[in-house]
């Protein structure tokens, strides 16, 4: 049973990993937003990243 | 059901020969055709002679014997691997082993044309026994039978102190026997020595639902205690079958990694160097680049920020915009490093550049909205930013392999636990493990 479940589940991790190479899946962390205004391109600032000012400052050792 | 072997037949039984006990007078059922050599008298458990028509009195006590019921009564028949058998007889022996008693019980089975076979209960394992067909060939701590190798896995007295129903050979209460248990699970090669004859037999592990639907009894069988020395394990065959896939996945996870690698465009679609002015810097910071095109099927986008920070920091706040969709990614993404020398020698933190990758990103046309962030202590600093189209990540590989590993750790690991309580109760303990467990008299 357990190799049955083993080979199953290998075969499934090897198909995922596939897919999501191929549909270009990534681990770094970003958000999706919609519906960003049209002005943006005129006007930069009228749109605001959500990540400003989130930035830390690590200062060295 | 095996050819040329008739059934018992049913629903009647057989034309039991009906005597009385010469101690007692209570009615006498020999079950087997003169085939038994003892019977036991089950009302007051004398052992009489089956061979002597007057059935000699040859084992009889003062005292009343320490009752122990059956599990399967004596006359249940069964069908056990197509042969019909009959429950004859029923001995219940113990062994002391380091001050425990430990006791267990064995049932004779019958069948007029296939003869004697055994089934053998201890703490709810069961086993069905049968005399070997050839000898074993014992060396060291293992034996050999039919082309098998079975572990030593105990050695101990075997004393019978009660009896019931009918016996092939001159059986007694007190009766004292030296047993060896090898082990090839799910099987138990045993050897019996009485005086100086010799028995092999053969068992075979049996859960007790396959007993209670053999002979059809009522209820449930009591449950099993604690790992038997035979008892198949769930997943210890499956270890080695397991390590060989996992390897043999690994190696499908490099081929494709590989193959990915070799496939991917990683198309440079961006790159520009950018320039941050304090100086110059009065009011909003953000600004936008010039649309470029994503194409090809639905896949990542890389940013890479590289910066010549030197003991400073550059923060970039980014949203990748889809001119068509109005759909944004925002990021944001740190650029510093540090470096220095203390007690510890050289140190250094952190790197020039940064590299971060977006998800699943449809083709279309898109602009970058940037907005710096940077170290008050850096008046001027040029910044570059690239973006490439389809990168391999080898992320998850990593995740990938981490996920085939796991169950490949967790099945080891129960094998490993089961196998190891298995052996704590054999004469081989793989530690101190009785002291661990703090459970050896559960046995």
């Amino acid at each position: 049973m357990f190799r049955k479940f083993y080979l199953l589940f290998g075969f499934l991790t090897l198909a995922t990993a596939a897919y999501g190479e191929y549909r270009g899946w990534s681990l770094d962390s970003t958000t999706q937003i919609k519906n960003v205004p049209r002005s943006v391109r005129d006007n930069p600032g009228s749109y605001r990243a959500i990540y400003v000012g989130y930035h830390h400052y690590t200062g060295g050792k | 059901m095996s050819a040329g072997t008739p059934p018992l037949s049913t629903p009647s039984k057989p034309q039991a020969k009906g005597l009385n006990c010469p101690k007692c007078g209570a009615a006498i059922t020999l079950r087997t055709f003169g085939q038994a050599e003892t019977v036991v008298c089950g009302s007051c458990h004398s052992i009489l002679d089956a061979k002597d028509p007057n059935l000699a009195i040859l084992q009889q006590f003062d005292a009343a014997t320490r009752i122990s019921k059956p599990l399967i009564p004596l006359g249940t028949r069964g069908k056990l691997r197509g042969t019909d058998y009959e429950v004859i007889g029923f001995q219940r022996r113990h062994s002391k082993i380091e001050g425990i008693t430990y006791y267990w019980h064995e049932y004779l089975l019958f069948n007029p044309y296939k003869g004697f076979r055994y089934l053998s209960e201890y703490n709810g394992h069961w086993n069905d026994i049968s005399v070997c067909k050839q000898l074993p060939v014992v060396e060291f701590a293992a034996a050999n039978y039919l082309g098998e190798v079975y572990k030593h896995f105990q050695s101990s007295d075997a004393n019978t102190d009660f009896v019931l129903g009918e016996f092939p050979w001159q059986v007694r209460v007190g009766e004292h026997a030296v047993v060896t248990d090898f082990v090839h699970p799910p099987r138990v090669l045993s050897s019996e020595k009485m005086d100086k004859e010799v028995t092999w037999s053969i068992g075979e592990y049996m859960y007790g639902r396959e007993i209670w639907e053999i002979f059809k009894l009522p209820g449930a069988p009591p449950e099993a205690i604690g790992v038997y020395e035979n008892q198949p394990s769930p997943v210890t065959t499956n270890v080695r079958d397991i390590w060989i896939a996992f390897a043999a996945f690994v190696f499908l996870l490099l081929l494709l990694m590989a193959g990915f690698d070799m496939l991917a465009k990683k198309d440079p679609v961006f790159d520009q160097t950018y320039t941050f002015n304090r100086a110059l810097a009065k009011g909003e910071q953000s600004f936008v680049t010039d649309v470029f095109e994503l194409t090809g099927r639905t896949s990542d986008v890389e940013i890479k920020t590289s910066a010549p920070v030197d003991n400073h920091w550059i923060y970039v706040n980014y949203a990748l915009i889809n001119q068509d969709t109005e759909h944004a990614w925002d990021l944001g993404r740190e650029v510093s490093y540090y470096h220095g020398y203390d007690s510890d020698g050289h140190w250094s933190e952190g790197k020039q550049s940064d590299t971060v990758v977006i998800s699943s990103v449809p083709s279309g046309h898109y602009f970058l909205r940037i907005e710096p962030e940077v170290d008050p202590l850096v008046p001027v600093i040029s910044y570059t930013v690239e973006i490439r189209r389809d990168v391999p990540v080898f992320g998850i590989y990593g995740l990938a392999f981490l996920a085939l590993l796991v169950p490949a750790l967790i099945i080891s690991w129960r094998a490993y636990v089961f196998e190891r309580s298995r052996w704590s109760e054999s004469d081989h303990p793989p530690m101190d493990f009785s002291n661990l467990s703090g459970n050896s008299e559960d046995a």
